[in-house]
Parts: C-alpha cells; sequence; structure tokens
C-alpha cells in the first residue's frame, strides 16, 4: 500500500504510519457464499459490488470470496445473473 | 475450464486502476452501501487525494481510533457546520504551495443538505476548487435515524415516527443536486451505486471540473439498518430507485443539466417503496403523493433540461 503522501503526522489519532487497524469482519458472517465454479461466467459484477471488495480473481475463470472479511451480506449472490453464487448458513460447514 | 460459456468482464473493472487505500476487515455494517462508495472513490481517483469530513458514519473509519488508523489516504476531520470552509481552507493552500493534488470534501446529507448547508452554498458560488460530494441516505443514520432535509415525505424516522401523532415526514424531500445546479457551479451531478460506471464517469469528470471551480456530486447511498431492509438488497434498491425516477440521474455543466440516463418506462415507485420498512406504512393516499413528488421532480428536471437545450449558456468565468 501506498503511504500517506500529504500529512507527514496526522495529529494524536490515527497514524497511517503505524500498521493499519483490522476487524475480523469474517467473523460477523452468519451466511457464507459459496460459488459455482462451472456456472460462473467470469463477468466480475460480484467483484465490483461486494461493499468490502474482497471478490478476488482466481485464473480468469471465476472468483472467490476472501472468508477471513467477508461479511456475508449477500451481494454477491443478489447481483450474479447466473445465480453461481449462493448462501449457506455458517452452521453447514 | 475447457468448453465452458465466458461472460464479458465488466468494464468498471478498468476504471479501478488504483489499489484499495482501506484494511481489508472495517467497521461497517455489512452490506453497507457507503463502505462501497469510500473503497470505489480512491481505486477511482488514485490515492494522491485529501478527504476532509465530519462525524458521520464515515468519520468512525476514516478518522481511525486510538491512534492507528483504518486506510492510508489523507484525512482532515472537521466540524459539520464549517465542512466546505474547511475543504476552501485546504484547496486554497495546495493551490498557493504549488502542490497537485485533489482535495475531496466527503460528508453525509445531514451535513450537506441542513447543517453545513451555508457554507456548501458560499463555497460553491466563490467556485473553490474542490470535489464536494454528499452520499445520500436519507436521514442522520449514523446518530440514531434522524429525519435530514432530503428525507422523502412519509419515511418513517425517530424523530418522524408512524404513530398516532405522526404517520411519518409530513415534508417532500428537498432536491440537493439540483439547488447546487443551479449555482452554476462547473459540475454538478447525480450518482448512485447500482451503475458504477457512471459513478466512475462522474468522479472522473468531477476531478477534471475542479481545475475550473466547483464540483459536487450527489451520490444516492442506500442504509441497511436505518431503512430497514435486507443488506443483500443495497443495489437492488438504488436500481429501483433509478427504475422508478426516485432518483434519476443527470449531470449539469456550468449550469446546464443534461439526463444521463433515461428510464423509458418507469415504474410505480410503490416498486421501490415495497423493498424497505421505513415506508411499510404507507397507505394508498400516501403513497400517490410520494408519486406525485417523483413524478413533479422528474417532470421539472425534464423540463429544464429540454429547455436549456435551446438556450445559449453562457460559460463560467474563470477566477
Amino acid at each position: 500500500m501506498s503511504p500517506n503522501k500529504f500529512f507527514k503526522h496526522e495529529g494524536p489519532w490515527s497514524d497511517a504510519n503505524d500498521p493499519l487497524m483490522c476487524s475480523d469482519t469474517g467473523d460477523w458472517r452468519t451466511k457464507r457464499p459459496v460459488v459455482d465454479k462451472d456456472t460462473c461466467i467470469f463477468c466480475g459484477f460480484c467483484a465490483i459490488y461486494c461493499p468490502i471488495q474482497v471478490m478476488e480473481m482466481v485464473e480468469n475463470s471465476h472468483f472467490t470470496p476472501d472468508l477471513a472479511f467477508c461479511k456475508g451480506c449477500g451481494i454477491c449472490a443478489k447481483e450474479c445473473p447466473k445465480n453461481a453464487i449462493s448462501m449457506i448458513a455458517e452452521g453447514d460447514f | 475450464m475447457t468448453g465452458k460459456k465466458k461472460g464479458k468482464l465488466t468494464k468498471v473493472l478498468d476504471y479501478l486502476k488504483h489499489e484499495d487505500p482501506f484494511s481489508k476487515g472495517v467497521a461497517f455494517c455489512p452490506g453497507c452501501g457507503l463502505e462501497l462508495l469510500l473503497r470505489f472513490i480512491p481505486q477511482v481517483l488514485g490515492n494522491d487525494i485529501v478527504i476532509t469530513g465530519t462525524p458521520s458514519c464515515s468519520a468512525p473509519v476514516l478518522l481511525g481510533q486510538n491512534n492507528q488508523s483504518w486506510h492510508t489516504l489523507s484525512y482532515f476531520g472537521t466540524l459539520m457546520t464549517g465542512a466546505a470552509a474547511n475543504a476552501t481552507g485546504l484547496a486554497r493552500y495546495y493551490r498557493k504551495a504549488g502542490i497537485k493534488n485533489t482535495v475531496v470534501c466527503f460528508n453525509g446529507d445531514g451535513t450537506a443538505a441542513d447543517i453545513g448547508f451555508g457554507n456548501l452554498s458560499g463555497a460553491a458560488e466563490r467556485n473553490e476548487p474542490f470535489i464536494y460530494i454528499c452520499y445520500d441516505n436519507e436521514g442522520y443514520m449514523n446518530t440514531g435515524v434522524q429525519k435530514s432535509a432530503t428525507t422523502p415525505y412519509g419515511a418513517s424516522t425517530t424523530t418522524t415516527p408512524f404513530g398516532t401523532a405522526s404517520k411519518g415526514k409530513n415534508l417532500r424531500r428537498m432536491n440537493l443536486a439540483l439547488k447546487m445546479a443551479m449555482h452554476k457551479i462547473p459540475y454538478a451531478a447525480t450518482a448512485t451505486l447500482s451503475d458504477l460506471g457512471d459513478l466512475a464517469k462522474k468522479l472522473l469528470k468531477a476531478k477534471e471540473a475542479k481545475e475550473r471551480g466547483f464540483a459536487f456530486l450527489h451520490v444516492f447511498a442506500p442504509c441497511t439498518t436505518g431503512w430497514g431492509y435486507a443488506p443483500e438488497n443495497t443495489i437492488e434498491v438504488c436500481r429501483r430507485a433509478v427504475k422508478t425516477n426516485y432518483f434519476p440521474l443527470w449531470e449539469a455543466i456550468n449550469g446546464k443539466i443534461r439526463m444521463t440516463k433515461t428510464v423509458k418506462k418507469p415504474k410505480p415507485v410503490s416498486t421501490y417503496t415495497e423493498l424497505m420498512k421505513k415506508f411499510a406504512h404507507l397507505n394508498e393516499a400516501d403513497l400517490q403523493i410520494l408519486q406525485d413528488d417523483v413524478d413533479y421532480e422528474y417532470c421539472m428536471l425534464g423540463g429544464l433540461s429540454t429547455l436549456e437545450a435551446e438556450c445559449h449558456i453562457p460559460e463560467s468565468v474563470e477566477d
């Protein structure tokens, strides 16, 4: 990541020269998006609409979510034109 | 992989030229429209922007907590009453010092339409060289869903609840973007999250217009918690808002309005209101008032854009 460019020090709080804060947002998830690789047509709608931007490209063939940070909102499953993503309850894993 | 039918990769990904400056796990609600917008802006405009903002849902993340930060952008936190005045100072400093960058004043509708409207109007009138982005979630969502000037007619909020004495907000919403276009600034536009290509184009146009002066963007960003809809519907809510003409997409260059998306057969506004809880109590008569308001605003916009097409609009004089 490129460092903060304009403020050398950001005041008493929020100094971006320190390591960035990061919540364990994958822990919030109640439903997990599961991508069907064969149905996926690699259009990228899930990747652009994902609020957390965790959909990762895999070898120009399909997308897969980063489950460490996916909050399980279900936007990817809703916006997929081929319904290739299904939301499955975390208890089933 | 062989024999698999492949679609075309969406063109929106071409606009995302820069890296995402935010850390992966950021404390926004699941399905938050604001988070998508906030991650989208630096990916399109570049990480060399200075954001200035006010107390709102964006502030806990943009400001950071306990001497740590959620992102690597330069952020300047300020008060709601002086957001645009603060951005003015920053933009003037960088101009005077000869540093080339983009100042983005990023606020909610509470700051833009209510509390900070005075100095927003002033900065627009002085044609200050920065981009003002208002993310419109139609209320004060961070403090507990109070109504703001852009809250639509009939919406239930904590200050205009549905009950025996009150039936939701009793006044129609104000059109902030049109008001800003009437300042005849170099660029004013509305955008939403269902059409990210359009949003990216408008962001880049705003960055270009900033060289000539004030650029204003009004982005419709729904709030899953405050409006009461399922988190997966965020983009669907935006899409239906456009398809019902509830939130028409247009841009105004030097005050000249042009529709960027025209809906051929607009759907009734009830297809939009049925998605969320804040409109759940509306009866036929209330819905008709909301529909009439939507039609009135769209008719007014359409009238302005067609009438203006026949006029010669003078170019704004640069300061």
